[in-house]
């Protein structure tokens, strides 16, 4: 039997979980679908166009999913923390204010998209996706921002546990906010490229070498490993933002127990509570230190600062961290693989590298969501830093567990039948498209 | 009038478009599964093609009144949390399997050699049981809160709000209303379609028992709010002029429907049910749950909500054009024939130049 704050948190792990996959394709394609659309209107090319309509249905059926899970988080945040929202609902309205007409947009103009193909002309229909990529980016960084301001939370007067006053644009304010968007906004691009990479390479292996799949390959391919470089970039400063204003979670996305002075940098490992010590890390000397102050002797706060009932579950929170770096260093890696093999026009035809692509797509999934574990379990033992603990947000209904296996069960259907689909839907150029002559050139 | 109860209209009005827009793709679903007769794939294909473009901007509606409730009233919006679990909960699983449903049926259809993606047709059941639930449960939650009997910690239980007859009926009213609007609103895309004239009877035949249903629900469950509400029917003075409205409202559609005035029977077939949310909303102000939580208790700090009506304001302003642009492309669709959906057609290719 589950305790009501364990089952409230697994459940808002996979709701999340779920819900955030759906969420960053639906930032990342309405962008590609622009790109694509766009070629096919300039060079009258059938095969760009071919790839819009194709990437358009697979929109459809994501935002579908993408819409009724969001929904459910919105339940979630009442069903499951009514505490949280009694108390902070007001101050996270106005990004989700915000957040809702952007969704408002996103849905209607994609119903012009989806809809308008034989019904607008091809500019106007063009011009109807440029609202749908913008709102899309726009409902993330609304919401990144809520969270951004949960992490350091700012511009609150309370007494006895009511919020007496909030400033309004506080969450805009929360000195986390630039940084997490900015992780979340080029995370949203890596993996919307390698998603749609990976398709094409999986059938550019299988010997379907046409301009279709090779085009298709290069767009997604060529948006992920740009900005692989830069999303070290950001991670590096989202990473010194969280170790100024979050030192305790810095600790422990770093494995680091106790503040010293020449700190290690930690590669995996498990913390033990009982020792306070890391059992199995690879320790690297002084390189904790020398990374985040350029000082092999600069002194970093360990676990040690707060009290153990104010740290959160330090092996989670680093062996996440530690994943979605490890990955990270891959893809970059795999950037540079690509930029060596793209000067020699080998990008498509060297069979290792398409692997490496198929493989990516998973594995940019897989960071972001490392990633987000580490951003919240980090922030445990609180659901918003410092001001209230998760343990006394949550929900004091009987029942709670019953919830959980009803949404898991639930997602488990829908995530099948989906996957169906998809794999329908990238079933190789359509029949007439693939009838057309080749071109020569690579 | 203070920004709290700027909000709280801003809310009102967001249900209504819900209820009313939301509704009919709902009921959409309900005649989905009570397709009968000859043209019963006619009647199902009818129903996919008029939500296709639109159940997703429909949709918004909701999510919009959440986050307008938690922003502006975060402690009401705890309150209802704790009160309505399990027809909140229940809802939220009807609406995550119709939206769901929806789009794997229209997605997972048959490709041009005829093979469907394995489950659609399971899907497409459940669409239509979902789409029946979700109404139903919308409403108990809905009458629950006026019944006064929900304690502010949800110490009744979670059954609570199934318990007293009011919200029962108040939930198969909802039902029998996104029946009747849709029915209304299925009779015009009918006709609009050219789909024949067997197709326009179904819906009006459909369309007329749906609007008995409702109108006779809704005339029951007057003397049912008295015995189980009486904080409404002590102020229900108030709720008159809307009530009356709804009542006429309702009759003119059903004569409307009757002389096959289709277009203008959607007015007023929408207004019957604005009329009989705005009057609950009026003789239930200034409570959010009767006993439990009011405007004033339950309000953001003013700052706050003044922000967040600048914000719905302008917002406002944004959606209003674009909602309007979408429903005139729809309008303008063709005969049912050449309409399929183009996001989902079998042509995969065709040149730019004829797109």
């Amino acid at each position: 039997m589950l305790d009501n704050l364990t089952a409230a948190r697994e459940q808002m792990a996979l709701s999340l979980s779920f819900h955030i996959v759906f969420a960053v394709l639906g930032v990342g394609l309405p962008w590609l679908l622009l790109f694509a659309e766009g070629q096919a209107l300039r060079r009258a090319d059938p095969v760009w166009y071919a790839l819009a309509r194709k990437w358009a249905k697979a929109v459809a059926v994501l935002f579908a999913i993408g819409a009724v899970s969001g929904t459910v988080l919105s339940f979630e945040f009442g069903l499951l923390w009514p505490t949280f929202m009694e108390r902070y609902g007001g101050v996270l309205g106005l990004p989700f204010t915000m957040e809702a007409f952007a969704f408002f947009l996103e849905a209607i103009f994609l119903g012009l998209y989806l809809y308008g193909w034989d019904r607008l002309s091809p500019r106007a229909h063009w011009w109807t996706g440029v609202p749908v990529a913008i709102s899309g980016m726009a409902s993330a960084i609304f919401v990144t921002t809520a969270n951004a301001w949960m992490n350091a939370p700012v511009g609150v007067v309370e007494s006895a546990g009511h919020t007496v006053v909030a400033e309004p644009l506080a969450p805009f304010v929360a000195p986390t906010a630039g940084p997490q968007v900015v992780h979340l906004l080029v995370a949203a691009l890596m993996v919307t490229g390698f998603g749609v990479a990976a398709v094409y390479a999986t059938g550019l292996l299988r010997g379907r070498r046409d301009a279709y799949h090779r085009r298709g390959f290069a767009t997604g391919s060529t948006l992920a490993l740009m900005l692989a470089p830069v999303q070290g970039v950001v991670g590096d400063w989202s990473s010194r933002a969280v170790a100024r204003y979050q030192p305790v979670k810095f600790a422990a996305l770093e494995g680091l127990p106790r503040t010293s002075a020449g700190a290690p940098l930690s590669l995996g490992g498990i913390y033990d509570p009982a020792t306070g010590q890391m059992r199995g890390a690879i320790d690297i000397p002084h390189g904790l230190s020398l990374l985040l102050h350029a000082n092999p002797t600069a002194v970093v706060s360990g676990l040690d600062v707060v009290p153990p009932a104010d740290r959160p579950p330090v092996t989670v929170t680093h062996l996440a961290f530690d994943l979605m770096i490890g990955l990270g260093l891959g893809m970059i890696a795999l950037a540079l693989a690509g930029l060596w093999l793209w000067r020699r026009c080998r990008a498509t035809s060297t069979r290792w590298f398409l692997r490496a692509v198929v493989l990516a797509a998973p594995a940019s999934v897989g960071a972001l969501l490392a990633g987000w574990v580490a951003t919240e379990v980090g922030r445990q033992p609180w659901i918003v830093y410092r001001l209230l603990r998760t343990a006394d947000a949550v929900s004091t209904q009987p029942g709670l567990e019953l919830f959980l296996y009803a949404t898991a069960a639930v997602y488990a259907v829908l995530t099948v039948s989906l996957v169906a689909i998809l794999r329908r839907l990238a079933t190789g150029a359509p029949a007439d498209l693939a009838r057309r002559p080749v071109e020569v050139h690579q | 009038m203070t920004a709290a109860d700027g909000v709280l209209a801003a809310i009102l009005l967001g249900l209504t478009a819900y209820a009313i827009l939301g509704g009919a793709d709902f009921g959409g679903g309900v005649w989905d599964l009570l397709a009968t007769g000859p043209r019963r794939d006619a009647q199902r294909g009818l129903i996919a093609r008029s939500m296709g473009p639109v159940w997703e901007a429909n949709h918004v509606w909701l999510v919009f009144v959440i986050i307008g409730l938690f922003s502006g009233f975060p402690r009401a919006f705890g309150v209802l949390s704790r009160v309505l679990v399990l027809p909140l909960a229940l809802a939220l699983l009807g609406i995550v399997l119709r939206g769901a449903a929806f789009a794997y049926r229209q997605y997972g259809r048959p490709d041009p050699a005829g093979r469907a993606v394995r489950g659609t047709v399971v899907w497409g059941r459940v669409f239509a049981v979902a789409s029946t639930i979700t109404p139903f449960v919308l409403g108990v939650a809905g009458a629950a809160v006026a019944t006064g009997q929900l304690p502010a910690d949800g110490s009744a239980g979670a059954l609570a709000p199934f318990r007293s007859p009011l919200p029962l009926l108040a939930g198969a009213l909802a039902l029998a209303t996104c029946a009747f609007l849709a029915a209304v609103f299925l009779c015009r895309d009918a006709e609009m379609a050219r789909a024949g004239p067997g197709l326009v009877a179904d819906f009006r035949r459909r369309a007329l028992a749906a609007a008995a249903l409702a109108g006779g629900l809704a005339l029951a469950g007057l003397p049912v709010m008295w015995a189980d509400a009486p904080a409404l029917a002590g102020r229900f003075d108030r709720a008159v002029v809307p009530a009356v409205g709804s009542v006429l409202a309702g009759a003119a559609a059903l004569i409307l429907l009757w002389h096959r005035r289709f277009g203008a029977a959607r007015v007023a077939a929408a207004a019957a049910p604005t009329g009989l949310l705005w009057g609950w909303g009026l003789a239930q102000y200034p409570w959010l749950a009767v006993g439990a939580v009011d405007v004033a208790s339950g309000a953001a700090p003013p700052a706050t909500s003044t922000a967040i009506l600048v914000v719905l304001a302008t917002g406002m302003i944004l959606v209003t054009p674009a909602l309007a642009l979408l429903l005139r492309m729809v309008r303008r669709a063709g005969p049912i024939e050449r309409f399929g959906d183009a996001s989902a057609d079998s042509r995969d290719v065709t040149s730019p130049a004829e797109a």
